[in-house]
């Protein structure tokens, strides 16, 4: 696990600035214990690398998210645009790979266009932003079906290298999500912007008084989700070789998990993007140490879920008696 | 500094203001008066360009203007303290003072160190001590004021609005308030302070306005007006005494709470009280001082984590709101509106809200029943409202305040305390809440009132318990007792 190993150069301030990280990082430790009681290969180097490997999707999309939920809002429509970009960056680059640059560029352009309308009309028209990104999912839901009912176009087999290659040993997707999140958690302590995320979702009352620029500071978070997203879509296009109209469908409620885990406040203004990619790197290690246990697809969502709310339940009680 | 002409203000239903005319000086604190409802925090609002006027004109510093924002207010020099602040709890004192002029490195990137080194000068030069790695939400209110204050001077501030700065804060805070602002006004910085408690206003003020109904009573140098005066410009009566007279005889009347060494959260420390029908203590202390812990804990909205409490001839180590009302115990909270009233609902919901089963039949509420009973309330406490349908949110603060002690007084038989009960509320209003109180002293119940005005405490109270650092640090006698005294219980030099 050389990534994390990178990473513990940030710990001593995202400590003090994050106390849920502690707790995602225990729970990985008590996984690992339970994983490596229910078999030896576990806590081996490579199952590691291979967990690591599965974090990616959800570890992008997560990120994103993490800045809508810091800044008080939420994004509900990234399952469909992970849909729609994957859909598109297969049906584009349709197996041409002179196209492979261009058409990356421009699904990562829209992804974040997209996050920026829903910004805009967040301000514009004064609605929450559960209701304006909900509408969004849908809308974009149906824009992908227009475009295709099933499976779309395919990718190269050199693009496929973004979701199976390995650079120096290391799996890329997974290691550009690590480096997407290091350069995000960086600009949100050091870019003036970034500070306000933490101000806007903490008391947005006080934030207009204040004269903060709300519209900004959405454009930023949703703008960020919606390039997420986008990353998502282009991983999961390489990882199946074709995009899909459903293939996102599931990240949107998914993609909360990791942010609430990494000890992000749902309500905002407290937290950070480093708690999220452990908790996302925790659920893929749950769910690996549950296929070690033979334990059934059906039954791995069950203990997911249990486990979620069980440990979310602890952080609430060490908040209360803080 | 500051020119206001004929400036109005309506919204659904209301006329807020009427023709307003305000003019502050430069280098002049200028106290705003006027009852709740006389239109002082919508005025706020238009100079602060967090609304907008329907008519009028406003000069800033000899020019026109016209704020489509707070945010252009505040480049013009306009900063205000709310009464409820706008702070960001989680976050740091540095970083709260310096939101939105964040200090930067020369890359344009987030210079802690320096933002932390800055807010530390600043503070100092205000005179405070704070630690400004500390989140504001760990701060006493008066620290937190502080942070506001501080955060004005970060824009070179040309004029102050606090509104209400010392219905949160008490005594030896007070103090260090006006002598900071004094200290600005000598550097040319106008204040426009308002504030319900006169003899602030006389010890601070330059000059005054007073307010009512939304339409502009009068501007006054403060030595040409008597207190009297003031009230009755901003009432337009004469109020009698504002305090009902005592009516305690029975000193040795029935104890009807006593606490035995009660512990609660982490201020309040074995605290062993006793309360007899019939009576008015007041609880004193400085902000912080565990007095409002020690009522929720009483009420069993927070845990007690050691002692006993006595109540109705019951012995309880664990409280819980349910049993407290069960025993005839009610709590009016400090802050009505987000732990007191259900804001959205009617005056009549309102009411009925702890003791539902009395306006129910078979199990289903009696709408009827229900405004019948609301209807009672509003005519004897006389509530100013159209109706037991009234929404809560579109009453001013005076009245909702009666809702909450009209809700309690119905079904509370044994103690009602009351934390701050006349926080933000005008005269009139007060002089009602306090006959109610009497009233209720004498038909039996005992009553705690938590205050942080020494005048209403020594008014009001039979009895005077002190609280210093989460400890009952004496007991004074009503009536005789002087201010000095409770401060000296309050303050104690050898404290820490």
């Amino acid at each position: 696990m050389t990534g994390a190993a990178n990473l513990r150069i940030e710990m001593p301030w995202l400590l003090r600035n994050n106390a849920g990280l502690a707790g995602v990082l225990v729970l990985i430790a008590l996984v690992c214990l339970v994983g490596a009681a229910a078999s030896d290969r576990f806590l081996s180097f490579n199952n590691f690398l291979n967990v690591f490997e599965q974090t990616t999707d959800l570890a992008l999309v997560s990120i994103g998210q993490t800045l809508t939920i810091l800044a008080g809002g939420i994004d509900l429509s990234v399952g469909s645009l992970i849909s729609l970009t994957s859909c598109l960056t297969s049906g584009l680059i349709n197996n041409n790979p002179d196209r492979v640059v261009v058409v990356v560029i421009a699904v990562l352009v829209l992804g974040t266009a997209v996050g920026c309308v829903n910004a805009s009309l967040v301000v514009a028209l004064r609605v929450h932003p559960l209701i304006v990104t909900l509408g969004m999912g849908a809308v974009l839901q149906g824009v992908t079906l227009l475009y295709a009912l099933g499976p779309v176009g395919r990718v190269p087999r050199g693009f496929n290298f973004l979701a199976y290659g390995r650079v120096y040993g290391l799996p890329l997707g997974a290691t550009l999500a690590v480096l997407l999140c290091i350069l995000i958690a960086l600009l949100l302590r050091y870019l003036p912007l970034g500070r306000q995320v933490y101000a806007l979702g903490d008391d947005a009352n006080s934030a207009r008084l204040v004269g903060l620029r709300r519209t900004r500071i959405l454009m930023l978070v949703y703008g960020t989700s919606g390039f997420c997203c986008a990353a998502t879509g282009l991983y999961l296009a390489a990882r199946f070789g074709v995009g899909q109209p459903y293939t996102g469908v599931n990240y949107t409620l998914a993609s909360i998990t990791p942010v609430v885990l990494g000890g992000t406040l749902l309500s905002g203004g407290k937290g950070g993007v480093v708690g999220t990619l452990f908790g996302a790197f925790l659920i893929a290690l749950l769910n690996n140490l549950l296929n070690f246990m033979d334990v059934s697809k059906h039954y791995q969502l069950v203990a997911q879920a249990v486990i979620i709310i069980l440990a979310v339940s602890v952080y609430v009680e060490r908040r209360r008696t803080m | 500094m500051l020119k206001l002409a004929g400036i109005s203000k309506s919204f659904p239903g209301v006329r807020a203001l009427n023709g307003v005319h305000l003019h502050v000086q430069p280098g002049e604190i200028h106290g705003l008066l006027g009852e709740n409802g006389a239109g002082k925090s919508t005025l706020i609002k238009i100079i602060a360009g967090a609304d907008a006027p329907d008519e009028g004109e406003m000069d800033f510093a000899d020019a026109p203007v016209q704020w489509s924002s707070p945010r252009e207010a505040k480049q013009h020099g306009i900063h205000v303290v709310y009464q409820e602040f706008a702070l960001f709890p989680q976050r740091s004192v540095a970083e709260n003072i310096f939101i939105g002029h964040e200090r930067r490195n020369r890359f344009g990137l987030l210079d802690h160190a320096r933002t932390r080194r800055e807010a530390t000068q600043l503070l100092q030069r205000l005179g405070v001590s704070l630690n400004v790695n500390a989140a504001v939400s760990s701060l006493s209110v008066a620290d937190q004021q502080m942070v506001e204050i501080a955060r004005a001077m970060v824009h070179n501030v040309k004029l102050l609005v606090l509104d209400e700065p010392t219905a949160v804060i008490a005594g030896r805070e007070v103090a260090v308030l006006f002598e900071l602002l004094r200290r600005l006004r000598e550097t040319g910085v106008s204040v426009l302070f308002i504030s319900h408690r006169l003899d602030e206003v006389f010890a601070i003020c330059d000059r005054v306005t007073v307010l009512k109904d939304g339409r502009l009573v009068g501007t006054h140098d403060i030595r040409d007006v008597t207190r009297q005066r003031l009230i009755s410009m901003m009432v337009g009566r004469d109020l009698g005494d504002l305090f009902p007279p005592r009516t305690m005889t029975a000193r040795s009347s029935e104890t009807i709470l006593r606490t035995e060494g009660v512990t609660v959260g982490e201020r309040v420390r074995d605290v062993s009280i006793e309360l007899r029908r019939g009576e008015i203590a007041a609880l004193a202390g400085m902000v912080g001082a565990g007095r409002s812990e020690l009522a929720l804990g009483l009420f069993g909205a927070m845990p007690l984590r050691s002692g006993v409490i006595h109540l109705a001839g019951q012995r309880i180590t664990s409280m819980t709101p349910a049993r407290a009302i069960g025993l005839g115990m009610g709590l009016v909270t400090e802050d009505r509106k987000s732990q007191g009233l259900a804001m959205l609902l009617d005056i009549a919901a309102n009411i009925s809200g702890p003791a539902l089963s009395e306006v129910a039949k078979h199990g289903l509420i009696d709408r009827r029943l229900e405004s019948e009973v609301a209807a009672r309330e509003i005519e004897r406490y006389r509530i100013a409202c159209r109706g037991p349908g009234t929404k809560v949110a579109t009453m001013s603060g005076g009245n909702q305040q009666k809702v909450i002690v009209a809700r309690w007084a119905r079904i509370c038989r044994s103690v009602l305390i009351l934390d701050e009960p006349t926080r933000g509320i005008d005269v009139g209003a007060k002089a009602e809440i306090y006959r109610i109180m009497r009233e209720l002293a004498r038909s039996g119940v005992a009553i705690l009132m938590i205050s942080s005005e020494l005048t209403e405490v020594i008014g009001m109270a039979d009895r005077i318990i002190v609280m210093r650092e989460g400890r009952v640090t004496g007991e004074l006698p009503g009536g005789a007792a002087t201010e000095e005294d409770i401060m000296h219980l309050a303050t104690s030099e050898n404290a820490a």
